[in-house]
């Protein structure tokens, strides 16, 4: 098992994984920028797009990157 | 005030509560980091003033009820305001009583919101009369308030040295872009750098991996290990009077109201210093704990309403540690919104309670609801499916994208410069509060010099 190796960095109060970091600040980034590109050019429009593109980079990277945290219940010790 | 836009004021003020409900819970998550760019982007996309605030108030509210969830639960805390409570949330968790804990902090927001709506309203419209005169003195004001909150930080001497420099890297910068020609003179860039500095310590880490002997020596950390104590379910509607001795409702009420009174300071030194200072005396540590968290966490909503109300109603200008944080993009996201055009003179009296209430109601309808009932729950679903690369990348990518519509191309690297700058200046010692207010004192300080 490779869980218990330390190869995680900590930014932010919580670990994460470098490669996985970068990743997800790539793909956030282009999902982003590419929503305020394709919108039409007005006022609005490209930070709607831009948002959506956010919210898109943001489950993308959700499903493929697992949280690198531990979860477990305890029962209640008297 | 007609009725789609109180529908449409009750659709953000649900959607505030939901996201930071989840974004609360997240360990790590600054406050400003998180609800100054999305108001931002709110602001910018021309929604209603109104709907705005309610959206902000509910988040606000949402998001101090939920970040200390995982204090208790764990010992994180989910928020910078959390921190203080870790010790006393650690207390009742040795004597098993993690879900007490939840219950009890809650129920101390629920009455820190109760207190601070009606009370910031009432000090808001008693300041309200002197407050032009004091919008002329805006930059002065500001200076002196960098000054203030450099004096009292803990590293008073480094921060009062930053100042100077750090204003002159942000009028530096603005004056460049104005040379060049990519921005018309009589603009001036302030989101993407306010930005800037909230995502600096991110910005810096990161420039700092690229370099392979630091990243290197980087201290490395295997899985974060979260253990959580089983809960028993509770039926019916909490009720936070019934949860709460009445020593704690009136500890956490007195709390709360001195929160309101001293909204332009800071809120997590008032959050320290007053809840050590009200329990002290109490003997029990579960006693002292549970009115401890309770009251603490009373108070930090009650700061955080008074911090963004008072300002925004009274004066018009942020100036509150909240003000100039997290809720920054209610006074100052040009071109939607400016320091002569924003909510203050906007929005009615009436508007202002509407809002405020319809945004404070539904965040404790909901999240109070939920708080208490599913805690454990969320909890898990948010540490076992919410990777914290995803929420680093979003906040990225929002300032990204904010810097590029501010400035264009050169203005990202120019927000990467003040990260580089604000995060080293925060990581030695120099709080936010102070680079924020250096970031409105820059024009009129360094116009002393011409």
């Amino acid at each position: 098992m490779e869980s218990n190796d330390k190869k995680y960095i900590e930014v932010w109060e919580d670990v994460v994984d470098m490669k996985d970091l970068v990743l997800s600040l790539i793909i956030c980034s282009i999902t982003t920028m590419g929503g305020y590109f394709l919108a039409p050019n007005d006022e609005t429009k490209p930070l709607i797009f831009g948002l959506i593109g956010t919210v898109i980079g943001f489950i993308i990277c959700t499903v493929i990157f697992k949280p690198k945290r531990t979860f477990e219940y305890i029962e209640e010790e008297e | 005030m007609d009725i789609s836009l109180i529908i449409q004021m009750v659709i953000a003020a649900v959607i505030g509560a939901t996201l930071y409900t989840i974004i609360g819970i997240a360990p790590g998550t600054d406050e400003t980091a998180v609800l100054a760019p999305v108001t931002l982007v709110l602001v910018l996309m021309g929604i209603q003033p109104i709907v705005i605030l309610s959206f902000f108030i509910s988040a606000i509210v949402a998001k101090k009820l939920t970040d200390s969830i995982p204090v208790a639960i764990a010992g994180i805390p989910g928020g910078v305001m959390a921190a203080p409570m870790v010790e006393h949330a650690m207390v009742l968790k040795k004597y098993g009583l993690p879900d007490v804990s939840i219950r009890k902090m809650a129920s101390g927001s629920v009455i820190g919101t109760i207190v601070a709506v009606p009370l910031s309203l009432l000090l808001a419209s008693l300041l309200a009369p002197f407050g032009g005169n004091i919008a002329q003195y805006a930059g002065p004001i500001f200076f002196g308030g960098a000054v203030f909150l450099a004096l009292m930080s803990k590293n008073r001497w480094l921060a009062l040295a930053s100042i100077l420099p750090f204003a002159i890297l942000i009028q530096g910068l603005r004056h460049l872009y104005w040379g060049i020609g990519i921005i018309p003179e009589d603009k001036t860039v302030f989101t993407s750098f306010f930005l800037g500095i909230t995502i600096g310590p991110i910005i810096l880490t990161l420039f700092e991996l690229i370099n392979k002997d630091i990243r290197q020596k980087k201290p490395r950390y295997g899985k974060k290990e979260i253990k959580v104590m089983k809960q028993k379910p509770t039926k019916g509607f909490p009720n936070p009077f019934k949860i709460l001795e009445r020593s704690e409702v009136r500890t956490t009420s007195f709390a709360s109201f001195l929160g309101v009174v001293t909204f332009f300071m800071s809120p997590v030194g008032m959050t320290i210093f007053l809840g050590e200072a009200l329990t002290k005396y109490i003997k029990d540590p579960v006693k002292r704990a549970s009115r401890a968290i309770a009251s603490m966490d009373g108070l930090t909503n009650a700061t955080y309403i008074s911090g963004t109300l008072i300002p925004l109603i009274a004066i018009g200008l942020p100036l509150s540690p909240t003000a100039i944080g997290p809720a920054i993009a209610l006074f100052n996201a040009p071109p939607v919104l400016t320091e002569e055009h924003n909510l203050h003179h906007l929005l009615t009296m009436t508007d202002f309670v509407v809002a405020t209430i319809i945004g404070a109601v539904i965040a404790i309808g909901l999240t109070y609801y939920v708080t208490v009932k599913y805690s454990q729950q969320i909890c898990a679903f948010v540490f076992k499916y919410v990777p914290h690369e995803a929420l680093l990348g979003v906040f990225f990518a929002l300032v990204l994208m904010l810097a590029y519509r501010d400035a264009g191309l050169i203005n990202i690297a120019g927000v990467f410069l003040i990260g580089i700058v604000a995060g080293t200046l925060h990581r030695w010692g120099v709080n936010y509060g102070v680079q924020f207010m250096v970031l409105y004192a820059a024009p009129w300080l360094l116009g002393l010099f011409s």
